[in-house]
């Protein structure tokens, strides 16, 4: 669109008649984007690239108030990659992000094939659903707190109540079951989105599809496989990365739900950056590992622009 | 698909899995309508028999709620405000007007979302600070717009590109400026975009909390969200209470879904953003 435009403007007006209406256009153009971009310039890039300066100096708490930091160069970073917790974290981080992805995709799909055909309730019941996911999450990490305490939590009552009593159990304060409590509040906060997106996917399938398979006598199984299942790997990728963007970051529920306890058996990557920032005040190391931090919803990022793009210019 | 030949045992399946899925948010409803002393009982109890206000009262006393629900409205609101005020011109310009670079912008703004809040959070706190911002309610709606603004006008892109040439074309002959057809011919049209962002905006500032955190360490400015995790970490056992504030947080965000929600839902499956 942009090209035609400029084609057609460019060649008669703009250059010869500098005050031509779609120059003055172009101007209030450029004057409209002004505020946002100087904005986010200000408090979004200006941040992230000096926080690149930082990674290379030597800053403490004495350096921030007034002292001059001394570029130390790779040290920061030498210094994370050698420390055993960065290593735990990263560990931790790649477990919390897959298994919440799996979960979630997996039960969100099949709740978006529920929801997909028409039944009655079916837009109020998808708006109920939607709901776990708009909540704050440090309000879901409360929750879940409550939830999945020890003595007195509903799901252990729950367990106890249906003769699985055996199975009832301190979650979150069981360094061996911790991670897997907070991974079941995030599935919880992720699937609704989930299947928002792939329900969108499933409506763009044509039933005429399904309509013919079935009168070729196929089963509902052979159908979901040979043909839901293949035409909706382009928006499940699309999903996935997104999931993996968000799911990589997440900080809020984890750190309500446990802090990273008990003994660091939940401390992913963003709470060992918070650690070492804003508890030790090592600004310098706090910075670099952000920066590692941040490698991999970068890389997620890109992919799912490039997927973008692509998708862009077969339409 | 076949279309469904017994929709009603569709309806059966999902109303239970809707109301297994959501027992939590009835659990933290249920125990802060339960007397303190009846929640940590041995079988808990499924209904809040006799109701109580009593954890209500309990959560408002503490001065630093009723401040924290004001700071929290200050924040989110003025995030609504600064979203709008940047995003509104800045998707128009990058929807409607041929400008250099504009590809780059929008790719910009698919890469602004992706940071993690904690690794923006460091060189904010550092940055403000030296501005003295922190410790603001203006330096937590600056942080917070960081969030809201990219998607925004990546939701409010596709919604100006919708608006048809002609209206704009028929105002400029009209002799109305940008600014005007912006205001007079655009605007009204994309109403039901605003709303999404406004609504989705809304909620961000609201539920926002690693900013909260870091940002803030005067109870005067601290949003909502940073004193329930205290409460968390101070009144550990003190459930009753700590249902009741997250319940009084989660009002606010039920009633914005309620009235939003069809614009809500468009708005995410077009931009499919979210931090």
């Amino acid at each position: 669109m942009g090209k035609h435009h400029g084609k057609r403007q460019g060649g008669r007006h703009t250059r010869r008649h500098p005050s031509s209406p779609s120059s003055r256009r172009r101007r209030a153009g450029y004057l409209f984007s002004l505020p946002g971009l100087a904005f986010l310039g200000l408090f979004l890039a200006y941040p992230l690239l000096y926080n690149v300066w930082t990674s290379v100096h030597d800053v403490d708490l004495g350096t921030l108030l007034g002292g001059a930091s001394r570029f130390n160069g790779l040290a920061n970073y030498r210094a994370t990659v050698a420390d055993p917790d960065f290593w735990h974290a990263v560990r931790l981080s790649i477990v919390f992000t897959l298994a919440s992805l799996l979960f979630q995709f997996v039960i969100g799909f099949a709740l978006a094939l529920l929801f997909a055909r028409p039944f009655p309730l079916n837009g109020l019941l998808r708006s109920l659903l939607l709901v776990a996911w708009l909540l704050p999450p440090v309000v879901s990490g409360t929750l879940f707190r409550w939830m999945l305490d020890g003595e007195s939590g509903a799901y252990n009552a729950l367990l106890r109540a249906t003769g699985l009593g055996a199975l009832s159990h301190d979650w979150l304060t069981d360094p061996s079951t911790s991670l897997a409590g907070v991974v079941f509040a995030n599935v919880w906060v992720g699937v609704p989105f989930n299947m928002l997106l792939l329900l969108v996917g499933l409506h763009t399938i044509d039933p005429e599809l399904h309509e013919a398979a079935a009168i070729d006598g196929a089963s509902v199984w052979q159908r979901f496989r040979w043909i839901t299942l293949p035409l909706m790997r382009p928006v499940s990728v699309t999903v996935l990365l997104l999931g993996l963007v968000y799911t990589f970051k997440v900080f809020d529920i984890i750190f309500v739900m446990t802090g990273g306890g008990p003994v660091d058996a939940t401390s992913v990557l963003s709470l060992y950056v918070y650690e070492i920032f804003f508890r030790f005040f090592r600004f310098g190391e706090g910075a670099a590992a952000g920066l590692l931090l941040l490698l991999v919803p970068l890389l997620a990022g890109g992919l799912y622009v490039h997927r973008l793009r692509r998708e862009g210019e077969a339409a | 698909m076949t279309r469904g030949r017994r929709p009603w045992l569709r309806t059966a399946v999902a109303t239970l899995i809707t109301a297994a899925f959501l027992l939590p948010v009835y659990w933290m409803v249920n125990t802060s309508l339960t007397e303190p002393d009846r929640i940590q009982a041995d079988s808990p109890r499924w209904l809040p028999v006799p109701v109580t206000t009593e954890n209500y009262s309990t959560a408002l006393a503490v001065d630093a709620l009723p401040r924290a629900l004001l700071n929290s409205v200050v924040i989110s609101c003025g995030v609504v405000a600064l979203t709008l005020l940047l995003g509104v011109p800045l998707a128009y310009a990058l929807a409607r007007i041929p400008m250099r670079g504009s590809g780059t912008m929008v790719l910009a703004l698919l890469v602004a979302q992706l940071p993690p809040s904690i690794v923006l959070a460091a060189p904010l706190f550092i940055l403000e600070r030296r501005a003295g911002l922190d410790d603001t309610h203006l330096g937590l709606i600056a942080a917070d717009t960081t969030l809201t603004l990219p998607f925004a006008v990546i939701v409010l892109r596709p919604v100006l590109r919708s608006v048809p040439r002609e209206l704009e074309e028929a105002a400029l002959v009209d002799g109305c400026g940008p600014v005007g057809v912006l205001l007079r011919v655009v605007l009204p049209v994309m109403v039901p975009g605003l709303f999404a962002v406004a609504g989705l905006a809304f909620l961000i500032g609201w539920g926002e909390f690693v900013f909260g955190l870091t940002l803030a360490s005067e109870p005067a400015v601290q949003p909502v969200t940073v004193l329930l995790n205290s409460f968390v970490g101070r009144h550990g056992t003190a459930w009753g209470a700590l249902m009741a504030t997250a319940t009084l947080i989660s009002i606010p965000v039920v009633c914005v879904f309620a009235v939003f929600q069809r614009f809500i839902v468009g708005g995410l499956t077009a931009g499919s953003v979210k931090n």
